[in-house]
């Protein structure tokens, strides 16, 4: 029978690791859908009050400078932002009157190569690559792919990002904003 | 109508009626229009490269652009300053394909031709084999810009050599534009530069730093999440349409006084007055503003330029603001712009200080900030407008208080005190008239000299 092979020939750890990184993927694709479907109130729920959300500035160095590619926290950052200006994001797009989302623009986030990197108990660290496809207006189309690295932690109403650093592939953006979240 | 051969004189004057307030729209993307800009405004300009704390150390270097040509600001081992062309002697192939970062020197990959620091041409492989060693090598170094030169730590270059020193290209209203931040302390660039991509021609983005008729309808969103700092004492509390009333939001200031400056070349600054500024500032953002009076700054920026708190920009594409940053506008093509914010911080502040204005200049401007994303969409979307064989026939309006502009001649600065108009608007334009039509030096400068009205 199936279930009972399982059972003698996996290690329990194994089916462990199986099931957290099960959740893990369950997470990300719940916050993917409510992006891409606009829910943003419940989108910034997923984010601890003591949250940072970080997306450097990245530059084009020789291999040599390569320690200088990505700009730091305390230098200038495409997003800095604490839990009140995630919030405050989200509220502007709720205006009605937030122009270059309005229309809005279409997402498609794709969350891949999902890694948890580290399970300290009460918090993971978990780095995952994305693909953001965008349309807006009548034919725009923009395409950010990129590397996320994220600090997961465990509540009573699951995951929540305490978190997020976002490493966008571009370095001189070929967009005209960054009015998504990522 | 008579439609004369693009590229004459006759054509360019066409373009900019300034008695009317009328532009004709074609500037906005016609593509031999945009060839004459790079050649008689981005190939004589002073332009804005970068700030000398982003290259401390001996062989760091910043790549920046001066029209379609690219120029590497390199610190030398003497702690001078050099900008050489980023193009090889031998076949054109950029000799350095980073944006920053440090070298010792700058090895051609595509033959290994070697340059010091200071562009001269210090290695060539096969010199006595293939070159017999009849190669003069100190003929062939990278070339350099005409002039280089820089006002308080700020850069600047010209590919003229004929262009008047910086100081003159400046004179007294760019000065008191870079002023104004630089003399709010020990001024130091913060690492990371925002670079994003625009469709849309590099002059909306400059004429907008004038405009405030704007902003209570474009940021009306920033505004209503609280992102515009607003004392809420200026007004009744009241927006000025119901929508706008239902969205709790306030009046934005745009009917306070206004001051502008006009200066030769075609800076200009534009936008509230310092008083008008601090009525709509919460008490505890006051100091953003009022360092201008403290006797040091005071001293440079005199009592006329110490009024300012509007949008100084100098001719033709930095936009310096009024929190420390630059945001400069590159040209790519007629109908792309990369927009690049600069940072910068003040030594002398406190680390709470300090970080508290990084929060702001980061939210506020570039793609992700609160403010600019509405931006560019009127930007791009009105660029797009100027392409369509009907739509491009309609002018294009700068007629706001036309005509009575009245210019106030004191302290070295021409003033006009009004409500918000776009008196800064149009002397870009006519400046840029100017600039386009390729005069000398002289009557550039008698062109754009500020007269009695506008
Ligand atoms: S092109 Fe640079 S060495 Fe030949
Ligand atoms: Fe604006």
């Amino acid at each position: 029978m199936a279930t009972a092979h399982l059972e003698t020939t996996i290690a329990p750890e194994k089916i462990a690791a199986m099931y957290l990184q099960y959740e893990v993927e369950q997470f990300y694709t719940h916050e993917a859908a409510l992006l891409d479907h606009q829910r943003f109130e419940e989108w910034v729920d997923l984010f601890t009050d003591d949250t940072a959300y970080f997306m450097p500035i990245r530059r084009t160095v020789p291999r040599r400078n390569l320690s200088r590619e990505f700009t730091r926290p305390g230098e200038m950052a495409f997003f800095d932002d604490d839990k009140a200006t995630l919030v405050g994001r989200v509220q502007k797009l709720g205006t009605g009157t937030a122009w270059a989302e309005d229309p809005p623009s279409r997402t498609r986030h794709l969350v891949t190569n999902v890694r948890i990197i580290e399970d300290l108990g009460t918090e993971l660290t978990v780095e995952t690559c994305f693909h953001l496809y965008r349309t807006r207006l009548k034919s725009e189309i923009d395409e950010w792919i990129g590397r996320r690295e994220d600090v997961l932690r465990r509540t009573e109403e699951g995951f929540r990002i305490a978190r997020r650093d976002i490493y966008l592939d571009q370095t001189v953006l070929l967009s005209q904003n960054l009015s998504n979240f990522f | 109508m008579t439609i004369e051969a693009p590229g004459t004189t006759a054509y360019l004057d066409s373009l900019v009626n300034v008695a009317t307030g009328e532009l004709d729209r074609r500037i906005f993307s016609d593509e031999e229009i945009f060839e004459l800009e790079m050649q008689h405004i981005f190939g004589r300009a002073w332009l804005f490269l970068c700030h000398e704390t982003q290259i401390p150390k001996k062989g760091d270097f910043f790549e920046a652009p001066m029209g379609k040509d690219n120029v590497l600001v390199v610190r030398q081992r003497d702690r001078s300053i050099k900008a050489l062309l980023n193009t090889c002697t031998h076949r054109g192939n950029a000799v350095c394909r980073a944006e920053e970062g440090n070298v010792r020197n700058f090895m051609c990959t595509y033959h290994g031709w070697t340059f010091g620091l200071d562009g001269e041409l210090v290695g060539v492989p096969g010199m006595s084999d293939f070159y017999r060693d009849e190669l003069d090598r100190t003929k062939h170094p990278l070339r350099k810009v005409a002039q280089l030169d820089n006002y308080k730590g700020f850069i600047f270059a010209t590919m003229d050599p004929q262009a008047p020193p910086l100081l003159e290209f400046l004179g007294r209203t760019g000065r008191i534009a870079i002023d104004l931040l630089a003399e709010r302390g020990d001024i130091e660039a913060r690492p990371g530069v925002q670079k994003f991509t625009l469709n849309c021609n590099w002059k909306f983005t400059a004429d907008n730093a004038f405009d405030y008729y704007h902003p209570q309808i474009t940021h009306i969103s920033a505004q209503a999440v609280g992102m515009i700092p607003s004392a809420d004492v200026n007004d009744t509390g009241g927006a000025k349409t119901d929508e706008g009333k239902a969205l709790g939001v306030q009046r934005l200031p745009t009917d306070l006084d206004t001051l502008v400056a006009l200066g030769e070349y075609g800076h200009a600054i534009s936008g509230p007055s310092l008083d008008s500024m601090l009525r709509t500032l919460p008490p505890e953002m006051h100091e953003l503003v009022t360092w201008r009076q403290n006797p040091g700054p005071l001293a440079a920026l005199g009592p006329v330029g110490s009024r300012f708190a509007g949008h100084p920009h100098l001719f033709p594409t930095a936009w310096f603001t009024m929190d420390a940053q630059i945001s400069l506008r590159v040209p790519r093509s007629a109908g792309v712009t990369e927009v690049w914010w600069f940072s910068f911080k003040d030594r002398n502040e406190s680390p709470e200080e300090q970080k508290a204005q990084l929060g702001r200049q980061i939210h506020s401007f570039g793609p992700a900030g609160f403010l600019e994303q509405e931006d560019g969409e009127n930007w791009s979307q009105s660029t797009a407008q100027t392409r369509g064989g009907a739509s491009r026939d309609i002018p294009q309006l700068l007629k706001m208080g036309l005509g009575r502009g009245k210019i106030i001649h004191e302290d070295g600065v021409a003033r006009i005190e009004a409500p918000v108009n776009e008196h800064a608007q149009l002397w870009t334009y006519l400046s840029w008239l100017a600039w386009v039509k390729g005069t000398s030096w002289d009557e550039l400068r008698s062109a754009t000299t500020p007269g009695d009205y506008i």
